[in-house]
């Protein structure tokens, strides 16, 4: 019997019965603890009322969600997301685009530029977020100032409610762009050069070349840039945060902003956990739709 | 007759294509710009209209005011361990479960395959609510460990990782195995160093998005000690009129400047890097 056992694990170990799950065991041991079991937790929580301090949760089913529904500040913050997402991304993918066709000209300093262009995107969006607040003063601002040169009125950016919204997007749009470019470059550079030449020879013009070959070819790389920006648009916290802190009177406050503000500010965690679940469905749906739309105009020469 | 006017077109072309890409480059650095000239400034020169570009005379009061009203060594110490910590982990886990799953044949592969991926699906924010109340039953709250918890391991550098494990011969591996390599041996000895480039691009990607982690540092650390960099540096903001923007600008300087350097001499790999995963997806 021991034989026949140790004969077995011999071969187990050789045939490496084993070594795939131990492989394997650490990573998915990690997720599993630390993001599986926690984001069902949050399925489960948006159902209670969550006291962290008392150690007590009572089942209040939809509550929490109905609240959502009259909650004003909730309403807003989900409005300024929509609005935050509508913007910056059809802003900073056309962008992104226009600067990734024109950089992907080789010419002496290309390399150079594109440096430049994702330097944005791998800084701390703190540290930029704090220099974009000191560039939005205003009285001392360098936008104000600017605009002041040119004789034009200076603007109240972050502190007026109606334009706190948009000088986040437009912060946004400036950390992006870089990524989005590089990854077009990308896209552009898949593009065989003889479809280029053959459509030339054929008499196209350069806009019809980019209409009729670039844009179709470019579909799978537009989709992933598009999705990939409107994960990130409906995500965004960090330079809210800091820019405004939810705007004047929550006029700028977006949806994590307002899980942040029910979780860790004033602790109503069932409600915070219902917010995140909109949030994640939200996120789901509109990548989903991206997703079935983008595969429709997939186009191959 | 035709040749003087085309050629004046592609000059024409060629000036306006210049033109736009040295806006577009303007446009992204002058914020960078400006952070660095007002950190070297006097108080003067940054309340001063019209704008100075360039300052009357260089000062570095607001560096040393910076590091008087926090910490940055600190927060730099802080940063450093989370980061190294997190990328570390990540690389060791995603490079042994990309072995597994490219090598191996075994039975649920797919199922856990999935369950990984299904990871990055959920959005954080989703995620951290419950993993606080987690964290705060088992007293992790505030402590490295509860900072590095959901960062222990990285589907996206897995994935990654894999990948570049698929193009490795077969062969190269069961003669190994042949001349009585281990499998533990194989991973390290053998297919790290041949996927070099892939490992090294997923280094720098976990260790810059650990650096620059803001939501999470802010949910779970509490205590002044434990910040790391983009933490402190928020902390630093209440600023009342143009007087106290030196300091805060000299302060987001001593934030970015590491990043900004390695940026500098690792860009190509960075680049080169993202835009791979950007194709992959």
């Amino acid at each position: 019997m021991v034989n026949q056992i140790k004969q077995w694990i011999q071969v187990a170990r050789r045939r490496h019965y084993i070594h795939p799950y131990l492989f394997i065991a650490p990573l998915v041991i990690s997720f599993t603890i630390f993001r599986l079991y926690p984001s069902f937790q949050t399925l489960r929580y948006s159902f209670y009322q969550v006291e962290l301090l008392k150690q007590k949760t009572t089942w209040i089913g939809m509550e929490n969600f109905l609240a959502l529904f009259e909650d004003e500040i909730f309403i807003r913050s989900f409005i300024n997301t929509l609005k935050y997402c509508l913007y910056m991304v059809p802003i900073s993918t056309v962008i992104g685009l226009v600067l990734a066709v024109f950089l992907n000209v080789k010419f002496r300093m290309s390399n150079f530029f594109k440096a430049i262009c994702f330097s944005p995107y791998i800084t701390s969006t703190v540290a930029a977020a704090m220099v974009w607040s000191w560039l939005y003063n205003p009285q001392f601002g360098l936008f104000n100032a600017v605009l002041k040169l040119l004789h034009l009125h200076p603007q109240s950016w972050l502190a007026s409610s109606r334009q706190a919204l948009m000088s986040v997007i437009i912060f946004s749009i400036w950390k992006i762009v870089g990524y989005n470019i590089i990854i077009f470059i990308a896209g552009l550079q898949t593009i065989p050069n003889v479809y280029y030449e053959a459509a030339t020879i054929d008499g196209a013009g350069p806009f019809t070349r980019f209409f009729r070959i670039t844009l179709p070819l470019l579909v799978p790389t537009t989709t992933f840039i598009l999705i990939y920006n409107t994960i990130l648009a409906f995500q965004v916290f960090d330079q809210v945060f800091v820019l405004t802190g939810g705007g004047p009177a929550h006029a700028s406050t977006v949806v994590v902003m307002e899980i942040y503000q029910q979780a860790f500010l004033k602790y109503r965690f069932g409600y915070a956990a219902a917010m995140a679940v909109v949030l994640f469905v939200c996120i789901l749906a509109i990548t989903i739709v991206q997703y079935v739309i983008s595969e429709r105009r997939e186009v191959v020469y | 007759m035709n040749r003087p006017v085309i050629s004046k077109i592609v000059y024409v072309r060629r000036t306006f294509l210049y033109l736009i890409i040295a806006m577009g480059g303007i446009l992204m650095i002058l914020p960078f710009y400006w952070m660095i000239i007002t950190s070297v400034s006097p108080v003067t020169d940054i309340v001063a209209f019209p704008p100075r570009w360039i300052p009357s005379h260089l000062t570095l009061e607001h560096y040393q005011a910076a590091f008087d009203s926090a910490p940055f060594g600190r927060y730099y110490l802080n940063s450093l361990i989370v980061a190294l910590g997190s990328m570390g982990v990540s690389v060791l886990f995603g490079l042994l479960a990309g072995y597994a799953f490219v090598v191996y044949r075994f039975p649920l592969r797919n199922f856990f395959f999935l369950l990984v991926l299904s990871t990055l699906m959920v959005p954080f924010q989703v995620t951290s609510v419950s993993l606080y109340i987690m964290l705060a039953q088992i007293g992790w709250v505030d402590t490295y460990w509860g900072i590095l918890a959901p960062n222990l391991g990285s589907a996206l550098g897995m994935f990654l990782i894999r990948q570049s494990i698929k193009s490795i011969p077969i062969d190269l591996i069961e003669a190994a195995r042949l001349d009585g390599a281990s499998e533990i041996r194989i991973v390290f000895t053998i297919v790290a160093p041949i996927i070099k480039t892939a490992l090294a691009t997923v280094t720098l990607i976990l260790f810059l998005g650990s650096w620059n982690d803001f939501l999470w540092p802010l949910i779970v650390i509490n205590s002044p000690d434990l910040r790391t960099i983009p933490l402190g540096l928020s902390l630093f903001k209440d600023p009342y009129g143009g007087m106290n923007y030196g300091p805060l600008m000299a302060a987001s300087v001593i934030a970015t400047f590491p990043m900004l350097i390695a940026y500098v001499f690792s860009q190509k790999y960075v680049i080169e890097g993202i835009a791979i995963t950007g194709l992959k997806g």
